[in-house]
């Protein structure tokens, strides 16, 4: 089995955010794997021990992205590449095709990504490819079994599961609940250092002129900070009636 | 000059050490940065959540945590990789010890083990011994404890009652006795046990748990660690194997001295983890807490106090990483094939016997500080037991106690000095004699102005300090100078705030050329007010020292002249302190 | 300039989603003056042609197909791409539901458009559409625009103040040819809980640890039944085992934007504030008064939940009998 896996290098979740000229600042950011990916690297890892084959790491990125790399073949993946950017603006369309065309070049049984990246949030990256490599995909995983040439997955539908189908090859996105992702364990982290980590260009991908951003990020901001609330007082049953008065007045939708 | 190019406990006091050959954490590679991850996350995840449990004395809970750790290799840093360890440097097991601390009581278990418990085999045990413990004490599947105390011998560890007879056939030795406060006794499968052969021969025995006769006291209830395994172990006629005995008959006070270090050593990394645990917990306490409608992080006086504790623990972090290198240093050309690598290894750690005992009393003082400071900070929040800071204050106490009290650690930095100076390892006399011309040296190339010029001088100026009053010591009181204590400590102390100082000008000069002035600036604030406040005790400690060798016209003169080495102009703490404190608050934790 | 805007309608139980109602009120803003076409999946239902009529599309395709019963991406795909084709709009808007957020990148990649996706808002500015939307798990926000004529937005729930613009709308039956479908659903398993998903729901009753037991959670349950709502949880809780990891809001979990959140028992950790602080009206009950919940909150009482919410529970049934 030839499994992918796609992953992102995001802000550590308990950053704080800093706002700087219009762009969220990352210069003294912590990064970490994007959490939902991490799912997918476990669950990449799981299936090759269980199947055979191999796992390999992917992701677009600057130089710093390596330690994401790093830390998914101290994991246990036995490959990983690094795709440069080159004009680093580039949008989900961009990303995708580069990915795509990485890995077409290489062969593949299974891809493995997040749901979303938590940093932008915008859960493009990975159905696209599917698209541009014309496979099928399963999206929001909670649960991946692959039996021949056949995957069964529990897709989460909004709180709702479905069983879905489908063949090999075959594209999963990974949400919280398909596994519980390892450490890198230290030995593991020693022997990452050994494992084949290849660098790409959009160049060496043959890409460079079809790369066109098709949208724009115009600023980022940080949201309105909220007035102080209320502490309601006096004894318990005027406090709940209080807030219930208030609560009906504000037209708010109770079904 | 030779001294340079060959590793040497203790050099610090009279040279000039290269900022260069100074290991810090801004040295860190991408894998020890990784190890440290694995480390903290590990502890965020799979102990803390469980920490009550912990806390509440679950002997199944710690074991088996013990266990997960060591399918990750948390215990295996200092195991050699053929005996089924990591072999690690020195660096990556100190920043594994540091990052495990957040676990408190946990971490305790996990270091007694992998520490005090599995390094005498390391160090000590033959090949046969190796293969046999080793695997399983680096897999976590096999726990160890240390026994050296017992109930009238602490301090004086060598007067140990435990006796090893050989038996008639001379294939055992049976063993009698009891020891004390004994971490890890409860659900230990190893206990290295010190026992005096026929009375005499002070000796070290790897005992395991099940081998008949071994019995356990009661757990001991402490006033803090609770979550950690104390009881006294009972050897009642234990037979054990020849096979069993570690290194040399007569040589276990080679053996215990050798671990102590490492140990102290890894205490202080250890009481490092907490301290910035402490300092998160204060600040991120201090941006929640409103008093007088201000959030408490906001008033000059709690981030004086944060600023306090951010700026000891920069200082103690320099030290222990510096430390850490050192050690690698003098690890790093030992032929690793030869049979007894494990003796070398323990001499090349004992070359800097002193080191890891200014470690271990500045860093345990630190905690105490810390803690102290982080539960005042509290208020009365940090007297309950729903703010993990009234647990660290608790757990802290005891780090000054163990691995030899501060006392005791204080005594053998001097005494440590004093065979080395004998023994002609460190010219410390020859110093002494030459001191004179130095201090005129010194305070004529002294800088009047200019950047980090005046912290540079005073480093310098207080190890002539320290010369000048441990050369009147011996003047006065020769070889009985050993007896002098409260004298001794003294010179302890300034010994411990030279490298204090110097660890923390060397780290931040680096950090300065490698970072820039932008990104270096709080350090360089917490540089100038370490080095100040050192220099202020060295002052004090002086005086306090010569006032007692000298009297009269005498004492005068040198007064005078300290006074004159001494002279500093002081810089606006107030000022700094603000600074800093404010950047800890806004960063809700330790920050450099 | 004027445009014709596109909006893929979504049903749950045979009603058409809030978030669709959403998409049409943006549709007429990014209209500028052109046509709003909706299109409706299924059966042909008289009542919903008249609601999207409601909410300004003047044209609505009803596309039935039995492919299109339960959602695949490679159905939704090629019936989505063959009502593209047919219509041709210059902007397209659907729902950020768990079929919006699955088939739009598709359908994006293969007609080489840019996708701006999970937008808290859509306006136009100086001729281009622009979408508003959270990053960080809603820390901060981001403007995009696109690049090229055509737009493709999908809108997160309940952030668009919906604004009626009647139309008596056209109905045109459209077929569509479906073939290779290479997923299939075997089976759907509802959600056992009262069935409001979290995601969606107007009311949040959310427990942390101060709820202590999976017990606990009982009378949230009872609260949020009261209020058409569904049951949330911090990380707190569900790493203590009190409920399941589906029910996390958070950094991690779930971001939630109700109308109304009721916090209980949870001290409000910058991981959950994350998840939540966007809702639109926060309640926090909690014990202690320093909980940086309160922090957020529009309201507060400090007490124990189990003293306060059936006390709740009680007196919005009252209120919402008389209503």
């Amino acid at each position: 089995m030839k499994i992918w896996v796609c992953i992102k290098q995001t802000f550590d979740t308990e950053e704080k955010i800093v706002i700087e000229n219009g762009k969220v600042d990352e210069k003294d950011a912590e990064f970490i794997i994007n959490p939902y990916d991490e799912y997918a690297i476990e669950e990449a890892l799981q299936l090759r021990d269980e199947l055979g084959g191999e796992v390999t790491v992917i992701t677009v990125g600057p130089d710093r992205a390596e330690n994401a790399l790093r830390t998914a073949l101290a994991m246990g993946a036995d490959k990983a590449a690094l795709i440069q950017d080159p004009s680093l603006v580039g949008d989900e369309c961009v990303l995708a095709r580069m990915l795509a065309e990485a890995i077409r070049r290489e062969g593949f049984d299974l891809i493995l990504g997040g749901n979303f990246a938590v940093d932008s949030g915008s859960g493009q990256v990975a159905i696209r490819l599917a698209e541009e490599l014309d496979i099928p995909h399963i999206g929001s995983v909670t649960g991946l079994n692959v039996n021949g040439r056949q995957a069964i997955a529990k897709r989460d539908a909004e709180g709702d599961t479905e069983a879905v189908e489908s063949t090999l090859p075959v594209l999963i996105t990974a949400q919280q609940g398909l596994n519980e992702p390892r450490y890198p364990s230290l030995p593991g982290i020693m022997r990452a250092k050994r494992k084949p980590l290849e660098r790409l260009s959009a160049q060496d991908l043959g890409l460079s002129d079809s790369l066109k951003t098709k949208t724009l990020i115009i600023e980022e901001y940080l949201p309105p900070e909220k007035e102080a609330g209320k502490i309601l007082e006096g004894d318990l049953d005027q406090q709940v009636q209080e807030l219930v008065e208030a609560l009906c007045g504000k037209g708010l939708s109770f079904n | 000059m030779a001294l340079k190019n060959k590793a040497v406990g203790a050099h610090f006091l009279i040279e000039e050490t290269e900022k260069s050959s100074l290991v810090t954490p801004e040295d860190f590679s991408d894998e020890q940065r990784m190890f440290a991850e694995t480390t903290r996350s590990f502890i965020e995840k799979e102990v803390v959540p469980k920490d009550e449990a912990i806390e509440s004395l679950d002997y199944g809970l710690t074991v088996n945590l013990i266990r997960k750790a060591g399918e990750l290799g948390l215990v295996a840093a200092d195991v050699p990789e053929a005996y089924g360890g990591l072999g690690a440097d020195k660096v990556s097991s100190t920043l594994i010890t540091e990052s495990l601390a957040k676990g408190s009581s946990f971490s305790l278990s996990v270091s007694a083990h992998s520490g005090i418990g599995t390094l005498p085999i390391v160090f000590f045990g033959n090949d046969a011994q190796k293969k046999k413990y080793l695997p399983d004490l680096a897999s976590g599947t096999k726990i160890a404890a240390y026994c050296l105390t017992e109930p009238s011998s602490g301090s004086d560890a060598l007067s140990a009652k435990t006796t090893a007879k050989r038996s008639k056939d001379g294939k055992y030795y049976i063993l009698n006795g009891e020891k004390q406060f004994i971490t890890n006794a409860g659900f230990a499968d190893i206990f290295i046990v010190y026992a005096k052969i026929e009375g005499k021969d002070f000796t070290t025995f790897i005992v395991e748990r099940t081998m008949e006769g071994v019995s356990l006291g009661p757990e001991e209830k402490k006033m803090g660690i609770k979550g950690s395994s104390t009881r006294p172990v009972i050897l009642e006629n234990v037979k054990v194997p020849a096979g069993n005995l570690l290194g040399e008959a007569g040589k276990g006070h080679v053996i215990a001295f050798n671990i102590l270090n490492i140990g102290r050593f890894k205490l202080a990394a250890g009481v490092l983890g907490s301290a910035k645990e402490a300092i998160r917990l204060s600040a991120t306490f201090a941006n929640e807490r409103t008093q007088f409608k201000k959030l408490i992080s906001s008033f000059p006086l709690i981030r004086r106090k944060l600023a306090d504790m951010n700026v000891r623990t920069y200082t103690l972090e320099s030290m222990v990483y510096r430390t850490s290198g050192l050690i690698d240093g003098a690890l790093k050309d030992l032929d690793y094939s030869s049979s007894d690598i494990g003796w070398q290894s323990a001499k090349g750690i004992a070359e800097y016997a002193i080191e890891c005992s200014i470690n271990k009393v500045f860093g345990s003082e630190t905690l105490d500080f810390v803690a102290d400071e982080g539960l005042q900070i509290h208020g009365g929040y940090g007297f309950t037991k729903d703010y993990k800071i009234e647990r660290i204050y608790r757990d802290s106490r005891i780090n000054r106690i163990f691995e030899g009290t501060n006392e005791i650690n204080r005594l053998v930095v001097m005494s440590t000095l004093q065979k080395k100076a004998v023994k002609g390892e460190l010219p410390l006399l020859e110093k002494a004699n030459t001191l004179k011309d130095e201090i005129e040296d010194l305070l004529e190339n002294r800088p009047t102005d200019g950047f980090l010029k005046q912290e540079t001088y005073l480093v310098s100026a207080a190890k002539k300090l320290f010369l000048l009053v441990l050369g009147l010591a011996y003047r006065k009181y020769g070889l009985n100078l050993q007896k002098e204590q409260q004298l001794l400590s003294h010179l302890s102390d300034l010994v411990i705030q030279i490298y204090a100082m110097e660890s923390v000008l060397l780290r931040t000069m680096k950090r300065l050329e490698k970072l820039g002035s932008e990104k270096a600036e709080n350090g360089l604030d917490m540089m100038r007010l370490a080095i100040f406040e050192g220099f202020d005790k060295t002052e004090s400690l002086v005086k306090e020292a010569l006032a007692h060798l000298e009297e009269g016209e005498a004492l005068i003169r040198r007064l005078a002249s300290v006074q004159k080495i001494a002279y500093r102009l002081p810089i606006d703490a107030i000022r700094l302190k603000g600074r800093i404190g404010m950047r800890v608050a806004e960063a809700s934790r330790y920050i450099v | 300039m004027s445009r014709t805007v596109l909006v893929f309608t979504e049903q749950k139980d045979g009603r058409l989603r809030h978030v669709t109602y959403e998409s049409l009120t943006a549709a007429c803003r990014v209209a500028e003056g052109g046509e709003v076409v909706a299109v409706l999946f299924g059966s042909r239902q008289s009542e919903q042609v008249e609601e999207v009529g409601k909410y300004g599309a003047s044209r609505v395709y009803v596309v039935s197909h039995d492919d299109l019963h339960q959602y695949t991406p490679d159905a939704y795909k090629q019936a989505m791409l063959q009502i593209i084709g047919e219509v041709d709009p210059d902007a397209i808007i659907m729902g950020h539901t768990a079929i919006g957020k699955d088939v739009a990148p598709r359908v994006a990649a293969r007609l080489g458009l840019g996708l701006i996706t999970d937008c808290t808002d859509v306006c136009t500015d100086s001729g281009e559409v622009i979408g508003v939307r959270p990053i960080y798990a809603g820390k901060a926000f981001q403007k995009k625009k696109f690049i090229g004529k055509k737009s493709f937005v999908t809108i997160r729930a309940n952030n668009i103040e919906l604004q009626e613009n009647a139309q008596t709308p056209a109905v045109i039956p459209f077929d569509v040819t479906i073939k290779d479908v290479r997923s299939v659903v075997r089976k759907v398993i509802r959600r056992s809980a009262s069935g409001v998903d979290l995601s969606e729901a107007n009311v949040i009753v959310s427990g942390g640890r101060g709820v202590k037991s999976a017990e606990g959670f009982r009378p949230l349950q009872e609260l949020a039944d009261v209020l058409g709502g569904a049951v949330g949880a911090s990380r707190g809780a569900c790493d203590a085992g009190y409920c399941d990891y589906a029910l996390q809001i958070g950094q991690t979990g779930k971001v939630v934007t109700p109308e109304l959140y009721i916090a209980c028992g949870i001290s409000g950790a910058i991981q959950h504030l994350a998840g939540m602080s966007r809702s639109k009206i926060v309640v926090a009950i909690n014990k202690d008064p320093e909980a940086p919940i309160f922090q957020v909150a529009d309201y507060g009482i400090v007490g124990d939940l189990f003293q306060v919410v059936p006390k709740l529970t009680e007196a919005f049934k009252r209120a919402l009998e008389e209503k």
